[in-house]
C-alpha cells in the first residue's frame, strides 16, 4: 500500500553504489514513516468520523452509566455525577481506541493507577514537583515559542509528555478526532434525553 | 513498534527539533483545527498553529465537562423510569 505513494523512490533503489542505497534506504524509510503517518491520520479521521463510530460509543456509553449508577447505589460512595460521567466517557472513549494509541493506553493506565492510590497514600506526586526549581529547568524555559507550545501541546494529550514531533502529531490528531466524536456522541445522547423525558423537565425550578 | 519509533527520536536530537518537522507538524495541525481551516493562508505561524491546537484541545475538554453535567441532570431525571431508558437504549442500537 505505501509503495503505490511513493513509486519514484522505491525505483531508484536498484542503481548506484551500496553507499547511496543505504542513503536512499533511509529516505525511503523516512517516506514509509511519513506515508504511514498519513496514513494513520486517514485512519483516524475514518476511525472517528463515522455514524456507526458514534452509535456504537453512545450505546456503550449508556450501558457504562448504567453500571457505573448501580456500583454507586449499592456502594453508596459520594461522587460528583458529572465527574462520574465524564470519567466514564473517557474511559469508553479509550477503550474503543483497542490500545493503538499512545494516549488511549495512557487514559485506561492512569484510571488503574488511580484506584490503586485510594489504598497507598499518595507519595509519588509529592516527590514530582520539586524538580521544576532546578537551574536546567530555568534554561529551558528560554527555549522558543515553538517549543514551548509543542510541549504544552504534549500535556494536553494524555501520555505524550516525552514523544517525538510526529509521533505526537499522530497522537494529537487521533485524539482530537475522538474528543470531537465524544463531544458530538455525548451531544446527541443529550438531546435525546431531553426529548425522552418532557415531564421531569417541565417539573424543573 | 515503539522500538522504531525511539530509534527515530535518536536521529532527529534530543534537544532540537527539525524544522522540516515542525513545518510538518504544522501543515498536517492545521487541517485538523477549524479555526486554522477557514483562514487558509500559507502565512500561519507555526506558533500561532500550535497554540490553536492547544486552545482546541482544552474546548473540547471543556464541551466535554459541560455535556457530563447536561448528561448527569438528564440521568437523574430518567433514571426512575426504565421505559424512557428502554426507548433511548433501542434507538442507539438502530
Amino acid at each position: 500500500m505505501v509503495d503505490s505513494l511513493f513509486p519514484s523512490i522505491e525505483t531508484t533503489v536498484d542503481d548506484a553504489s551500496p553507499e547511496s542505497r543505504r542513503k536512499r534506504r533511509r529516505i525511503s524509510e523516512t517516506a514509509k514513516e511519513t506515508a504511514e503517518s498519513s496514513e494513520i491520520n486517514q485512519e483516524s479521521l475514518k476511525r472517528w468520523r463515522t455514524n456507526r463510530v458514534q452509535q456504537i460509543y453512545a450505546s456503550k456509553l449508556v450501558e457504562a452509566l448504567r453500571r457505573v449508577r448501580q456500583r454507586s447505589n449499592d456502594g453508596g460512595k459520594i461522587t460528583s455525577a458529572a465527574r462520574e460521567i465524564r470519567d466514564t466517557a473517557d474511559r469508553v472513549l479509550a477503550a474503543s481506541a483497542r490500545g493503538t494509541t499512545r494516549w488511549s493506553r495512557a487514559v485506561l493506565a492512569t484510571r488503574v493507577r488511580a484506584s490503586l492510590k485510594k489504598h497507598k497514600k499518595a507519595k509519588l506526586t509529592g516527590a514530582r514537583k520539586p524538580r521544576k526549581d532546578t537551574a536546567a529547568e530555568r534554561k529551558r524555559s528560554k527555549l522558543p515559542a515553538v517549543e514551548r507550545k509543542l510541549k504544552i501541546l504534549g500535556r494536553l494529550v494524555p501520555g505524550c509528555r516525552k514523544v517525538t514531533v510526529p509521533n505526537l502529531l499522530d497522537e494529537a490528531t487521533d485524539y482530537i478526532a475522538a474528543l470531537e466524536m465524544q463531544v458530538r456522541a455525548m451531544e446527541s445522547l443529550a438531546e435525546l434525553l431531553a426529548a425522552a423525558a418532557p415531564r421531569s423537565m417541565l417539573t424543573r425550578p | 513498534m515503539s522500538s522504531r519509533r525511539s530509534s527515530r527520536s535518536r536521529q532527529s536530537g534530543s534537544s532540537r527539533i527539525s524544522d522540516d518537522q515542525i513545518s510538518d507538524l504544522v501543515t498536517k495541525l492545521q487541517h485538523l483545527i477549524p479555526e486554522l481551516r477557514r483562514r487558509r493562508s500559507d502565512k500561519v505561524s507555526a506558533s500561532k498553529v500550535l497554540q490553536e491546537t492547544c486552545n482546541y484541545i482544552r474546548n473540547l475538554h471543556r464541551e466535554v465537562d459541560d455535556l457530563s453535567d447536561r448528561l448527569s441532570e438528564l440521568l437523574a431525571s430518567t433514571d426512575d423510569d426504565s421505559a424512557e431508558a428502554a426507548i433511548i437504549r433501542s434507538l442507539l442500537n438502530y
